[in-house]
């Protein structure tokens, strides 16, 4: 029998035919993970793992989850395969989650100081004398005034329990960290069209604007958001364009990366609006039907923002700005995704608007491949409920920012010291703005180490973060995978409900939040007769899901709480295609989500004493529930008015443009030219603050060299490695150059997360400080293994104050440094912020409010104003 | 409690290096089993919450500090000149501060060999237990099953099992839990308690602690001894010699293995090392 003669020569050409053949070919062999569907098996016993659905919270993204147990012990987390939004997968954090739980530095007791604030002595004590102490202190205030009682949360998914807590006690002083966050991205959204966020549609999409989000990497919905990304990628070839001012791994994978002047992306997204207004590439259809403006309004009011104009402010040319307009307006779908870049300057609310403007003018508007409304569900809460406070806060609900509707809290240690509200008694939890905010330690350090203004400090706590380690008295709170929560996320097209439920008993004597706080109320009201303890009658945590969950149409059939024990998320749309990842129906079809929201028809039931007004709003019993357009009767929008607000009346109330606008940084426009903007940014293995104490995340990621552009470290002499000493109007800091053509000229950006000096053993590297000293836990060994001394340096020290006016962000990007090399006596890691400094820069930021002298001048074109003296100042009523 | 727990130094002076037959009586095994257990409760007593005063009374008797001193331990001012109230106090916040805080070195089992809580250690611990009858109950703190106070007050408690099973007919018993105390020594306290004792004596600012440290580290020693075990320390707290600096003297004259057979002999003929001073 003659052998076919096989040489490399004929093995090529066969090759070059045997695609059709190899693609049917049969493959059984897949990413184990996916064909496993959610079991997982003890490699040296073969044991099948306990398999537990939870919801991931290191960071907020929520993705499904699960966490396998062995000799109940969390000893793999992995994606939930049922889970809709994530599909399955997990990111780096997500699969370190364990070490939470595990961390040797976890808080495991109730701790009480017995040293000056922040000295790091403690002694630890019981619950019963933490709470007893405890509730005599809210005792004295609630005789006082129960608004001195004050909670400051930095993540809340507790699902109102921290609200109930402070309704029960009567306070209004409830803070969050939204103004740190992302609050003037959501007032930029919000009154324009309901929600605070927005849900791209990237894997149906041809085209991808993308203002200042790093999507794969950091920004809200990063997991599920990136893998809809790669979707779009591969099924449609769909073009990213990234206006960024640093090169980050988002920009890099975009079709182009077009570097902007910090704080003007805002101009940029007017020009690009202008280009499609001025050649009639814009939806006239949708815009005069579901917005408050005709095209006509529309066209008239962006003819003041040319390419040319913008091109002045931001650096991108005028014909870049032009032929990106076009192409966005002419792909069709298109979507757009914004994240801090925008938001995060004075006036931020603006810079969102303008850029969410771009879909709605071209129609991209709940269309598939388009940029969708947020898809989420929610749960009822445990009845019966407290009442509202009775007094609203000053520190909640700041006069000078009426529109701020997510607070202002970065701004509470001015307030305080300015004695603008007393506090008897201040609650942390899952926060530490001594690390997160702007000033850090010289602001929020200085507040919270000063017994006259904070007189009882209580911290909720698991870790011994910076502002834990300023607390008096310390409750140890549970990492979330010992603790129940309801839980729910916009984070794809498909709404879902989940939950976080205890993979085991909880360590030491840590407890969960709900328990915590309940037996705080019970302590203060052990016989009901102050009528509190009625609200926290409830066993436990998973008692209180119970009453969240068992009662929800569809969910209630399905088995209520039962089932989410047992899947983690409601509804399952369909099973995870393991080869392509996705998710199927039964015919093997990806599922479909469902689009055009807004156009959901009223029933005839909905309709039964309805009223239609001139305008097609349609009112029931005094509120609205939908719109009528061309003769039918729509849902419309989730605003008052139920339409797109291109124009928002409130603003102009209080004299801000009511239309999309921008305004430049004043202090950036009398730059000199050896001055550079700070901005800052997240890597993808660390969340704020609290990955630094994960070790698998930390020896991936532990430093944080500055960002510089090479020309510009080329004109100070710097080179990658070089030490840089940089400096603000309210402190400096010495760090290392990181010289790369991947930043903007006029910009240096430090990443945040690094720098830490509390946090545990592994975010301060003491044992290498310290060797041999009675602290951190030397010898551990694991930290033998710990092979990096860099433990970063955090810029926050530096950076002052600022209010965006409408949303109340903080203005992260916008600090002007000026960035020298190193003197000899400059030493790595120096960092000083100074309090005094620091103030002014907040009285001077208070000068832009709608009550400030510079408000004014800041918008000429609102000279009919009548100024602040003609607005009804806001009732307050507490929350 | 403390009364006892130099009974076994009364028996005989043994000098450094020296062994003793075991005491062939089973009273004197049983009095031997009730004194390791007296010291294995001391030592828990230090290690498993913060001391209270009525423990720290009982060693500032003045009879227990010169037993103590003879012993090698040397307490300091701090410890024995300091009112009692105060002394609790200030031993508590030592306590936080070494074991209880974030930032110490807590005394479990999982920390010191995986660097994280509740890994193998402590569900090994638990099953152990579980498997000989006992429940792990709080005291006024919740403990880990693989807390070293734990450990050490679980061996206590076999052994004074094993002293009632020796004062009765119960002798195949007692062989019996002494072989449990062995296995239990090979697979958790042997392989971190010297270690350990050694960094607390390193670490500690008061000389409780540091004492206690010592003698925690000198007692381990003794029992891996006394016992006839063979178990490495794996707590990475041992002192560490810098690789560079590691000299290797090469004896060729040196047999392969030396003492394999008499150790062989004295298992067979029930020689066994007993406690002696800790200062060797």
């Amino acid at each position: 029998m003659e052998m076919p003669k096989i040489t490399r020569r004929t093995f090529l050409k066969v090759s070059a035919t045997t695609g059709a053949a190899a693609a049917a070919a049969p493959r059984l062999l897949n990413a184990m993970e996916n064909e496993l569907g959610g079991k997982d098996f003890a490699p040296v016993s073969g044991i099948e793992r306990k398999a537990i659905p939870i919801n991931c919270h290191v960071c907020n993204i929520q993705d499904g989850a699960i966490a396998y147990v062995e000799n109940d012990r969390v000893v793999k987390l992995e994606g939930n395969p049922e889970h809709v939004s994530t599909r399955g997968r997990l990111c780096a954090k997500g699969n370190s989650g364990m070490w939470y739980s595990y961390d040797p530095d976890r808080i495991l007791y109730p701790l009480k100081r017995v040293g000056a604030r922040g000295e790091g002595k403690w002694k630890r004590i019981t619950w019963d004398e933490a709470l007893t102490e405890v509730a005599a202190k809210l005792d004295a205030a609630l005789k006082e005034d129960p608004n001195t009682i004050m909670l400051k949360w930095g993540r809340n998914r507790t699902g109102g329990t921290l609200e109930r807590f402070m309704k029960t006690l009567g306070s209004a002083t409830v803070l969050n960290h939204t103004s740190v966050c992302e609050s003037s991205k959501k007032i930029g959204m919000e009154p324009t069209w309901g929600p605070d966020i927005e849900t791209p549609d990237f894997a149906n999409t041809r085209y991808v604007l993308n203002f200042g989000s790093n999507v794969l990497e950091a920004s809200y919905f990063h997991n599920p958001l990136s893998q809809r990304i790669a979707d779009g990628r591969i099924d449609n070839r769909m073009k990213i364009v990234t206006f960024d001012v640093r090169l980050s791994n988002t920009a890099g994978f975009s079709d182009e990366w077009i570097p902007v002047h910090p704080a003007t992306d805002g101009a940029v997204a007017l020009a690009m609006g202008h280009v499609i207004l001025r050649e009639n590439l814009q939806d006239s259809d949708f815009i005069n039907t579901w917005t408050n403006v005709t095209v006509d309004e529309l066209k008239e009011h962006y003819k003041q923002y040319t390419p040319e104009w913008a091109e002045k402010i931001s650096g991108v040319p005028a014909a870049t700005i032009e032929r990106i307009a076009r192409e966005f307006a002419t792909t069709k779908p298109a979507t757009l995704f914004t994240y801090r870049g925008p938001a995060k300057h004075l006036y931020g609310s603006y810079n969102e608007k303008a850029c969410m403007m771009l879909p709605i003018m071209t129609g991209n508007v709940e269309k598939k491949g388009g940029y969708c409304l947020p898809r989420g569900m929610g749960w009822p809460q445990p009845k019966p409920e407290p009442p509202k406070p009775a007094k609203g806060s000053y520190l909640a609900d700041h006069p000078d920012y009426p529109l701020a509707a997510h607070k202002v809290s970065h701004l509470v240690p001015f307030w305080i010291a300015d004695g603008k509200q007393k506090i008897n008694v201040y609650f942390t939890y899952q926060d530490n703005p001594v690390y997160t905010n702007p000033g850090s330690m010289a602001v929020w350090g200085k507040l919270l180490k000063d017994e006259k203004l904070i007189p009882f400090f209580v911290s909720m706590s698991s870790h011994m973060g910076e502002e834990t380690a300023l607390a008096d008295i310390i409750l140890p709170d549970c990492p979330y995978l010992e603790r129940w929560e309801p839980e729910s996320m916009p984070n794809s097209l498909w709404p879902w409900l989940g939950i976080r439920q205890p993979v085991h008993k909880s360590l030491g004597e840590s407890r969960e939040n709900r328990v915590l706080l309940r037996d705080i109320i019970w302590k203060l009201d052990p016989d009901g007769k102050r009528g509190m303890k009625q609200y926290w009658d409830f066993k436990d945590g998973e008692d209180y899901m119970r009453h969240h969950f068992d009662n929800i149409p569809g969910l209630k059939e399905a088995g209520g709480l039962d089932f989410l024990k047992k899947h983690g998320v409601w509804p399952i749309y369909g099973k995870l295609d393991p080869k392509t990842g996705k998710i199927v129906d039964k015919t093997g079809r990806e599922i479909r989500a469902e689009y055009g929201l807004h156009m959901k028809e009223l029933s005839e039931a909905d309709m039964v004493g309805a009223t239609v007004a001139k305008d097609g709003l349609i009112t029931k019993n005094g509120k609205a529930i939908g719109i009528r357009r061309n003769g039918k009767n729509y849902v419309g929008f989730p605003t008052a008015n139920r339409l797109i607000n291109v124009r928002v009346d409130e603003w102009a109330e209080y004299g801000f443009n009511p239309m999309p606008t921008f305004k430049r940084i004043p202090w950036h426009e009398t730059m000199k030219d050896d001055e550079l903007i700070l901005t800052t940014f997240k890597l993808n293995v660390h969340k704020q603050s609290r990955t630094a104490a994960v070790k698998w995340l930390a020896e991936i990621a532990h430093s944080n060299p500055m960002w510089i552009n090479s020309e510009t470290a080329k004109k100070i002499g710097v080179k990658t490695g070089d030490l840089v000493r940089v400096e603000s109007k309210v402190g400096y800091l010495v760090t290392k150059a990181y010289v790369t053509e991947g930043i903007h000229p006029r910009a240096v950006a430090i990443p945040t997360g690094f720098g830490h000096w509390e946090y545990g053993r592994l975010a301060t590297l003491k044992l290498k400080e310290k060797k041999g000293e009675a602290s951190h836990g030397q010898d551990d060994p694991d930290l033998n293994n710990v092979w990096w001394d860099d433990k970063g340096v955090h810029p926050n020290n530096i950076i002052p104050a600022v209010v965006d006016p409408i949303g109340g962000s903080q203005g992260w990007y916008d600090t002007v440094v000026k960035v020298t090399k190193a003197g000899p006596n400059d030493k790595y890691g120096d960092t000083q912020g100074y309090w005094d400094k620091h103030y002014e820069a907040y009285k001077e930021t208070l000068r832009y409010a709608y009550t400030g002298d510079l408000h004014r001048k800041m918008h000429p074109e609102m000279a009919s104003w009548a100024g602040p003296e003609s607005v009804k100042p806001k009732v307050h009523g507490g929350h | 409690m403390l009364s006892s727990i130099f009974e076994i130094e009364d028996e005989g002076k043994i000098g450094a290096g020296e062994t003793a037959v075991i005491p062939a009586s089973p009273a004197a095994m049983a009095a031997e089993c009730r004194a390791r257990a007296s010291v294995y409760r001391l030592l828990s007593g230090v290690f498993v919450e913060e001391a209270a005063a009525e423990f720290l009374a009982a060693i500032r008797a003045d009879d227990m500090l010169r037993q103590l001193a003879e012993t090698g331990l040397r307490f300091d001012d701090d410890f024995v000149a300091t009112p009692l109230s105060e002394l609790v106090e200030t031993l508590a916040i030592e306590y936080a501060s070494l074991f209880a805080a974030s930032g110490g070195f807590p005394p479990v089992e999982s920390v010191r060999l995986y660097g994280r809580y509740k890994q193998e250690p402590e569900f090994a611990t638990m099953q152990t237990y579980r498997r000989l009858g006992f429940v792990l109950q709080s005291g006024r703190h919740e403990v880990f099953a693989d807390q070293l106070g734990v450990e050490l007050m679980f061996v206590a408690a076999l052994l004074e099992r094993q002293a009632v099973r020796l004062d009765g007919d119960g002798h195949a018993q007692a062989r019996e839990l002494e072989k449990e105390i062995k296995r239990f020594w090979t697979q958790h306290l042997g392989r971190w308690a010297r270690g350990y004792g050694r960094l607390v004596e390193r670490a500690a600012s008061h000389s409780f602690y540091r004492e206690m440290g010592r003698f925690l580290a000198g007692f381990a020693e003794e029992e891996i001894g006394a016992m006839g075990l063979r178990v490495e320390d794996a707590d990475q707290a041992r002192l560490e010699v810098p690789k560079a600096e590691v000299q290797v003297a090469f004896d060729p004259d040196e047999p392969v293995c030396n003492g394999c057979a008499s150790e062989a002999i004295a298992q067979r003929s029930g020689i066994v090392s007993v406690l002696h001073d800790l200062r060797v």
